[in-house]
């Protein structure tokens, strides 16, 4: 009975997942993967060389494509099966069945697992066209070609898929910190082993070929050191080891073992956080949607208010109306949009708010500009990922887009509610550069506060949800503003020439994100024929 | 004021014909729109409201067409989906004064109008709590609130008394008698006691397709001396059903009272019975779906 639960559940869930739109755009997404690493541009280097491209060199790189990348971007994909049986209603149906927390925790694992699979399969398809395209070794080896994605690949997405389960049965990191949360997990888990210098501590299985392929590597190019970097080409000069025709990983059953402990510790992940699960029980949950996680449990609180019925009425007495002028109209618009943004966090989340908006008064002004400003634009995350999305997200779409003048008031309204939030979260260090005249500053920390709500309302406008730019965000404010890369610290920080420049960019970046936004939202009010 | 809807129709992706050439004209008064589930209902009240653009026909509103020109409608609309939501971390009060602001309204005016309708729906003593904690009978009163907001000439409520208890359901529908003066009033439903309280006219819909629209005296006409009272035993109610359409039925100590709507008297007719508005409509979709071709009848 509950192997046929089990089964029944991940079927259900699966065929639910390949019939949607987005399904599409997650193969679209492998085929692209897929193209890129065959055409060259992800690669593995060792110094400046890369070994010829073998069934095994390919099939490692594919897997560690797998792991690397659709590990971040599969999570995102894959974490909304238990949400959507909690918005659909279905989820109360499964509760009132005899199926076990656990036996759903399973079903739902396999499901995820199922659509990550499903990736992993193109892209062994795409290897296996890769070598033929690349023509660099004419022998095939199968199984050299394929075991990376069998004992590399599968198993990391089965860590994917059980912790994106964990995060949608955890109650504090179902919503959108969960999606922030991510990233820097992620980021944790491809440097497990290198910070544990414990080999076997490695999902991704990146310390596994990074100790084959140096042993190999040393023996053919001169000079190496040894270590491994996996990347996206951006223009550098790679030369090609010809010597270095490596057969892949020597999978020992030692090896096997290993791989294959990821798996059942995934199952295992999943079966032990089926404990806390709430079951679907609304009365229970108390994380959310809102930042800072508070959610209102259905009926609580307001039951006790007697009679439910209609006033005997006076309808036709009701105060008449009067429409307001435009620019009155939007301003009002503006205010109701910014308590709508900031209403329902819990007091701890306002607590940081000011605590750090009084340290970018009281630091340094380096610091202000750089890392205090970096992390005050990151904590309205989830204020900002409402944004163009919260008419969906809580069904209000129809009562909304039947109203007059959503494209010319409502829409950049919510735009200004989210330029004010940026802009008073980073007052201090706005302030700051005012004062010491800094005006080439000033732009840059202006053009940040514009760009990141106007990235907002365009992602959220266009995708209906805010995971997009819960995800993008957060990976862009890691390497921009906390990394410096250069051209991508959208705050600024750096000053100068060079932050003016990219001031003006990211200035042009947001009116056309605007417009972008604008144009989508125009779109969807005209209904589809 | 006028509305009016000239062959309307509207396929879904996949070939699903939702609406097929609806003709319809309206004046101020409620219109009752009655059919059942899946008729094409809640399509229709989309494309009233301009949620959704019809796949060919035109719309219009006072001459204007509401796809070319929607907020000509939306200025004056207010609508009351089916299914809608709530932003649960606001409070009523919120939620209304935030929708005021969408739709453009003047703050001060509608202040007072907000806590006019909040006293009407009766909501008062709850409208400062968070939303997500009101059950499904406050949420859709307040979702009546929100669309009595703008003073609509246009007021389209779908299904709008589900989740409302007993007493709630007849405080609504003399709500919108007392609304419906100078307005145009479409209440969808499939109801049939909601729309014989408050209706001045009456669209049948099946299958996408205006079946019927009059008055309901005229609905009533159209079955008037064809309602029976007819007794049978329990065994024969089944061949009762296959040889006439049964409205009601009641289980008594001689057998089976049969409320059968038919145009010959009936084998066993106790007597004629006054018809009622649900033997009409019941009636004139039996016979609609007589009149269409079998695969329409299967789908």
């Amino acid at each position: 009975m509950t192997w046929q639960a089990i089964w029944g559940l991940a079927r259900a869930d699966f065929l639910e997942r390949t019939r949607r739109y987005s399904f599409l755009v997650t193969l679209l997404f492998a085929v692209f993967l897929g193209f890129e690493t065959a055409t060259g541009k992800i690669l593995i280097q060792l110094g400046e060389h890369r070994g010829v491209y073998t069934s095994g060199w390919i099939g490692t790189l594919m897997a560690m494509v797998i792991g690397c990348f659709v590990s971040l971007i599969g999570f995102y994909i894959v974490k909304n099966s238990v949400e959507r049986d909690r918005a659909t209603g279905v989820g109360a149906i499964l509760a009132a069945t005899p199926l076990s927390k656990p036996a759903y925790a399973i079903g739902k694992w396999l499901s995820n697992f199922a659509v990550l699979a499903a990736i992993v399969g193109i892209l062994a398809i795409a290897a296996l066209l890769m070598q033929f395209i690349a023509a660099e070794d004419p022998d095939v080896n199968l199984w050299a070609l394929l075991s990376p994605f069998l004992l590399l690949a599968l198993p990391a997405m089965a860590v994917t898929a059980a912790l994106a389960l964990c995060f949608e049965m955890l109650p504090g990191l179902r919503g959108g910190v969960g999606n922030v949360m991510w990233f820097f997990l992620w980021t944790t888990l491809l440097s497990l082993p290198v910070i544990n210098k414990t080999p076997w501590l490695d999902p991704i299985g990146l310390a596994t070929v990074m100790r084959s392929l140096s042993v190999e590597a040393s023996k053919y190019i001169p000079g190496y050191r040894g270590g491994m970097s996996f990347q996206i080409q951006v223009g550098q000069h790679i030369q090609v080891a010809d010597g270095l025709r490596w057969a892949g990983i020597d999978w020992g059953w030692q090896r096997v073992l290993l791989r294959l402990f990821w798996v059942a510790a995934s199952a295992a992940l999943a079966i032990a956080v089926s404990c806390v699960f709430d079951r679907f029980d609304n009365q229970k949950a108390s994380a959310g949607d809102a930042f800072g996680g508070r959610q209102l449990p259905h009926g609580q609180g307001v039951k006790s208010v007697a009679p439910l019925m209609f006033r005997k009425s006076a309808a036709a007495h009701l105060t008449p109306v009067r429409t307001d002028n435009f620019f009155s109209a939007f301003i009002h618009t503006v205010k109701a949009e910014l308590i709508l943004a900031v209403k329902g966090g819990r007091w701890w989340w306002y607590a940081v708010a000011v605590g750090l908006l009084i340290a970018e008064f009281a630091s340094a002004l380096s610091v202000s500009r750089g890392p205090l400003l970096a992390v005050a634009w990151i904590w309205p995350t989830l204020i900002w990922s409402g944004l163009g999305t919260r008419e969906g997200t809580h069904g209000t779409q129809q009562v909304i887009f039947a109203c007059p003048g959503i494209v010319a008031r409502q829409l950049p309204a919510a735009w200004v509610a989210g330029v004010f939030i940026a802009l008073a979260s980073g007052a201090g260090a706005g302030v700051r550069l005012a004062v010491a005249g800094d005006w080439s500053g000033g732009i840059a920390w202006l053009a940040g506060a514009v760009f990141v709500p106007s990235l907002a309302l365009t992602l959220g406008v266009w995708s209906g949800t805010g995971k997009f730019f819960e995800a993008l965000y957060t990976a862009l404010w890691y390497v921009g503003p906390m990394n410096h890369t250069p051209g991508l610290d959208y705050t600024g920080s750096a000053g100068g020439l060079a932050a003016l420049r990219a001031a003006i960019v990211y200035l042009a970046l947001s009116a056309a994100l605007l417009a972008l936004a604008l144009l989508r939202r125009r779109v969807q009010l005209r209904g589809s024929r | 004021m006028q509305l009016s809807l000239e062959r309307v129709s509207k396929v879904y992706r996949g070939g699903v014909q939702a609406l097929s050439e609806f003709q319809l004209e309206l004046r101020p008064g409620v219109l009752g729109l009655l059919g059942p589930n899946g008729a094409g209902k809640s399509t229709l009240m989309r494309i009233l409201a301009t949620i959704t653009r019809p796949t060919n026909g035109r719309v219009l509103w006072n001459g204007t067409d509401t796809a070319s020109d929607p907020d000509s409608l939306r200025k004056v609309l207010g609508y009351l989906p089916q299914d809608f939501g709530v932003y649960p971390h606001l409070s009523a009060q919120e939620f209304l004064e935030y929708l005021a602001a969408v739709k453009g309204l003047e703050i001060r005016s509608v202040k007072q109008r907000i806590a006019e309708l909040l006293e009407l729906v009766n909501l008062t003593e709850v409208a400062k709590r968070p939303l997500g904690g009101y059950s499904g009978g406050m949420k859709q009163r307040v979702g009546i609130a929100q669309a009595l907001l703008n003073d609509p000439q246009l007021l389209i409520v779908d299904e709008p008394t589900a989740g409302l208890d007993p007493e709630e359901r007849v405080r609504f529908r003399n709500l919108l008698s007392e609304l419906s003066g100078e307005r145009i009033v479409i209440l969808s439903t499939h109801i049939v006691s909601d729309v014989e309280a408050v209706a001045t006219s009456i669209a049948l819909i099946a299958h996408g397709q205006l079946v019927a629209h009059e008055a309901p005296e005229g609905l009533l006409a159209s079955v008037d001396g064809k309602v029976w009272e007819v007794l049978v035993p329990s065994a024969q109610l089944p061949a009762l059903r296959l040889a006439h359409l049964v409205s009601n039925t009641a289980h008594r100590s001689d057998g089976v009272h049969a409320r059968v709507v038919s145009d010959v008297e009936p084998v066993g007719t106790l007597k004629a019975l006054e018809p009622s508005l649900e033997d009409a409509y019941l009636a004139a979709l039996a016979f609609h779906r007589i009149d269409l071709p079998a695969a329409t009848t299967r789908a």
